[in-house]
């Protein structure tokens, strides 16, 4: 204790001119071509600059470069003047897009491999010019092409992108030790981004100007308790992040549409989102909000009704109780979740047993069918691919993530031909998940910031404009 | 007889590695599937599978790491593709700070509260030291931890909330750890004093007409220790295997949270050597704890 009081009379007050970032999960690569997790593609999308990119409506839209479809199985990207000089100084040309796809289809070990493999070759035609050709038609092609670009010459050398990234975005890498250390290139403001796991840890060293701001994976009443400090402000929008419950169809009783509608219908969405869910959150309908190109506003969201769910199973036959197994992550917001959901499903008539399993455990029960139900949310979805991904019949896991082993022969062609409307609805009316809700994002900052908001999908491309107004 | 012990340390080693690659591997969860996802081909997947050299069977894999392990060759992270010695090299002595001064600062807090208690036994002093032993070995670390930071950090303003930026971050982490382990070390030294204190001995002491500052410092204390030295060879090794929850509260980078990443993303390499080291600690730090005992108790010098 003596020794605790001699350093608090030698504390100092905290200064700092850097940005301080407490992230709930540190990156684990650098390499835009190994990167799958939120954190890693987050931090990718500052160092590094895609050919294409999205717009508020998730339309693909110009990066570095425009294009143009010049027949079925070609498609010719033109790179534009901005963001072509890489952080060493390089100048980003049409060979530095092909090396990039070039080495992505070539590597064994990267998750990205398999999204191109459509791509029959990649030639450049000048130094601004490179042409893909494909094996097959896609319309979707070009919201593919959001890989950062890496310079030719540094993967022809083998260079380690995942430690020591050279991209040509807004930010480049000062140093990667127990804290990330990124410069912003307009300006030199750096930005550190520290791991800090525990939801309330992190709010301490904000309320302490430890750090200065922080998005995201917070309880609701944290950010509650946030929003109440003096010198603390936190902004809230709308998220685009799915969150749902998933059926699995091979379940002798889940594969009756009657006993999937109750359960729909014994979910109250709305009282979750008031009271369980942080401010922008909303009822989802299907992965695609309504406000992407590809969304389906004319869907309407399940209303509670433990009434109607409980004829719904009479109906089906089941013997009340119906007893079902519902698994989830150690996540405590899910498993506060989890156990709302449980309470509400009783008076219809269904006795939800909960199981919460480690990451890992209950990732791989859900990818080998060990489920009745679970609950997982779809992250920074920006293509109506996903809807291939996830309910077409030839995606059953390990080809895909119809986690759920959909087997629909109509919603198959409606996916085939790309029918969003008609793919939306159908899966609305036949319940293979629960829509839930898609989780609003916030961010609360000290005061002394201005300049950031957070982004419907959860990224920190806001970073780019943050401004420092002082010390505290 | 030092040699003696030190041989059956290979035994329970190399059980612990059996063990741990058994379990590692029967675990759910599957790094391939980790890495690439839910997009990859099978194809993909059985080349990475090949490349990392999951595709042998088990008894394969632990021939060829125990092979490699023998050479002093821990492996690389199958995630990252760090050198898994040059990672523990930074670690383990993160770790080892932290329970050092951990087990200091229980010292000064444990051994006086219980000298104090066993003197006044049954009085407010031995009643508060017992009361606040009780409360405090009853707080979770995950619990303790946050409301440290809330008094030093957030109130006071004294300690950082987390990290290992500056100097003084260590003492919340370390605090928190030991807060438990003062006051088991309170417990025990009450219980073994007032044990001790009734002995003949002592009894003989005071009837020579010694002091009894004298009396507890001279002849009763040194062997009233002896149960409490074993437990801090127990705690102590404990600690030095990895404050798991308290390194991941307080963001600090030892074994204890590199175990429980390489857990999260089914880092079988990682996750093995940490084992392997945390065996190692506990046999080795069990080991010192006897030769100790034997030298602080010649009765047990004798039996040897």
């Amino acid at each position: 204790m003596f020794v605790l009081v001699l350093l608090g009379a030698c504390a100092k007050p905290i200064t700092h001119t850097e940005i301080r970032f407490a992230i709930a999960q540190a990156p684990l690569t650098l390499d835009p071509r190994y990167a799958t997790d939120a954190a890693s593609e987050r931090v990718n999308r500052l160092l590094y600059r895609p050919l294409v990119d999205f717009d508020a409506h998730s339309r693909a839209v110009p990066a570095l470069a425009r294009w143009q479809q010049t027949d079925a199985l070609h498609y010719r990207f033109t790179l534009g003047k901005n963001g072509r000089r890489f952080h060493d100084d390089e100048q980003l040309t049409a060979n530095d897009v092909a090396a990039t796809y070039r080495s992505l289809l070539a590597l064994k070990d990267s998750p990205h491999s398999a999204e191109f493999a459509n791509i029959a070759s990649v030639e450049t035609q000048d130094t601004n010019t490179v042409e893909f050709t494909l094996r097959q038609s896609d319309k979707q092609f070009p919201a593919r092409l959001i890989i950062g670009i890496l310079p030719a010459k540094l993967i022809a050398q083998n260079h380690d992108f995942a430690k020591q990234p050279i991209g040509s975005g807004a930010f480049k890498l000062v140093e990667w030790k127990r804290t990330l250390k990124l410069a912003r290139v307009a300006d030199q403001q750096q930005i550190i981004m520290e791991e800090v796991r525990d939801p309330t840890v992190r709010v301490l060293k904000l309320l302490r100007g430890e750090v200065d701001l922080l998005q995201g994976d917070l309880p609701p009443e944290l950010v509650a308790y946030l929003k109440q400090q003096k010198y603390i402000h936190v902004l809230e929008s709308f998220g685009s992040n799915y969150s749902y419950l998933g059926f699995n169809l091979q379940d002798p009783q889940l594969k009756n549409p009657l006993i999937r509608q109750a359960v729909a219908l014994s979910i109250n969405r709305d009282v979750i989102i008031k009271h369980a869910l942080v401010g922008g959150s909303r009822p989802a309908t299907a992965i695609l909000p309504p406000e992407h190109w590809a969304g389906n506003s004319d869907l309407q969201p399940i209303h509670y009704d433990p009434q109607r769910a409980k004829v719904l199973l009479q109906q089906a036959g089941v013997t009340l109780p119906l007893k079902l197994i519902y698994k989830t992550s150690t996540d405590a917001q899910r498993v506060r979740l989890a156990t709302i959901m449980q309470a509400q499903m009783r008076p219809s008539g269904i006795d939800l047993e909960i199981r919460s399993l480690d990451w890992g455990t209950f990732f791989e029960d859900i990818k080998q069918g060990h489920f009745q139900l679970y609950g997982l949310t779809w992250v920074g979805i920006k293509t109506p691919e996903i809807y291939r991904l996830a309910f077409h019949s030839a995606s059953v896991p390990p080809k895909g993530a119809n986690r759920g082993h959909v087997q629909d022969a109509e919603l198959d062609a409606l996916i085939d031909r790309a029918d969003w409307p008609a793919v939306t609805a159908r899966i609305h009316a036949q319940l293979p998940v629960v829509p839930l809700w898609y989780e609003g994002q916030f961010a609360a900052m000290r005061s002394t910031l201005s300049g950031y908001k957070p982004a419907a999908d959860g990224n920190w491309d806001s970073l780019e404009s943050v401004i420092n107004k002082g010390d505290k | 007889m030092l040699l003696k012990r030190l041989f059956a340390v290979f035994p329970v080693v190399f059980g612990v590695l059996q063990l741990t690659f058994l379990f590692v591997h029967l675990v759910p969860g599957d790094p391939v599937e980790v890495m690439l996802g839910e997009s990859a081909t099978s194809a993909d997947r059985t080349q990475l599978r090949a490349d990392l050299g999951l595709d042998q069977p088990l008894p394969t894999q632990f021939a060829n790491y125990l092979g490699k392990l023998a050479k002093g060759d821990f492996g690389r992270s199958i995630h990252n593709h760090n050198e898994i010695s040059s990672v523990l090299a930074e670690r383990i002595p993160a770790t080892a700070k932290l329970a050092l001064l951990a087990l200091a600062m229980a010292l000064l807090i444990g051994l006086p509260l219980g000298i104090v208690a066993a003197l006044y036994h049954l009085r407010w002093p031995d009643r508060a030291a017992t009361l606040t032993s009780l409360t405090i070995s009853a707080m979770p670390h995950f619990w303790l931890g946050p409301l440290l930071m809330l008094v030093f950090a957030l109130w006071l303003g004294w300690l950082p909330v987390s990290g290992m930026e500056s100097g003084s971050s260590i003492f919340l982490p370390a605090l928190t750890l030991a807060c438990g382990l003062a006051a088991i070390l309170t417990r025990m030294t009450r219980a073994s004093l007032l044990e001790t204190l009734n002995e003949d001995f002592v009894r003989t002491a005071r009837a020579k007409g010694l002091p009894e500052r004298l009396v507890v410092l001279r002849h009763a204390l040194k062997p009233a220790l002896l149960p409490v030295v074993t437990v801090i060879g127990l705690q102590l090794g404990s600690l030095l295997a990895g404050a798991v929850i308290t390194e991941t509260v307080f963001g600090w980078e030892g074994v204890g949270r590199l175990l429980v990443e390489s857990i999260e993303k089914r880092d079988y390499p990682v996750t093995q050597a940490c084992v392997l080291v945390i065996a190692l600690t506990y046999v080795l730090v069990n080991l010192a704890t006897d030769l100790a005992y034997g030298q602080l108790d010649p009765r047990v010098r004798r039996a040897e």
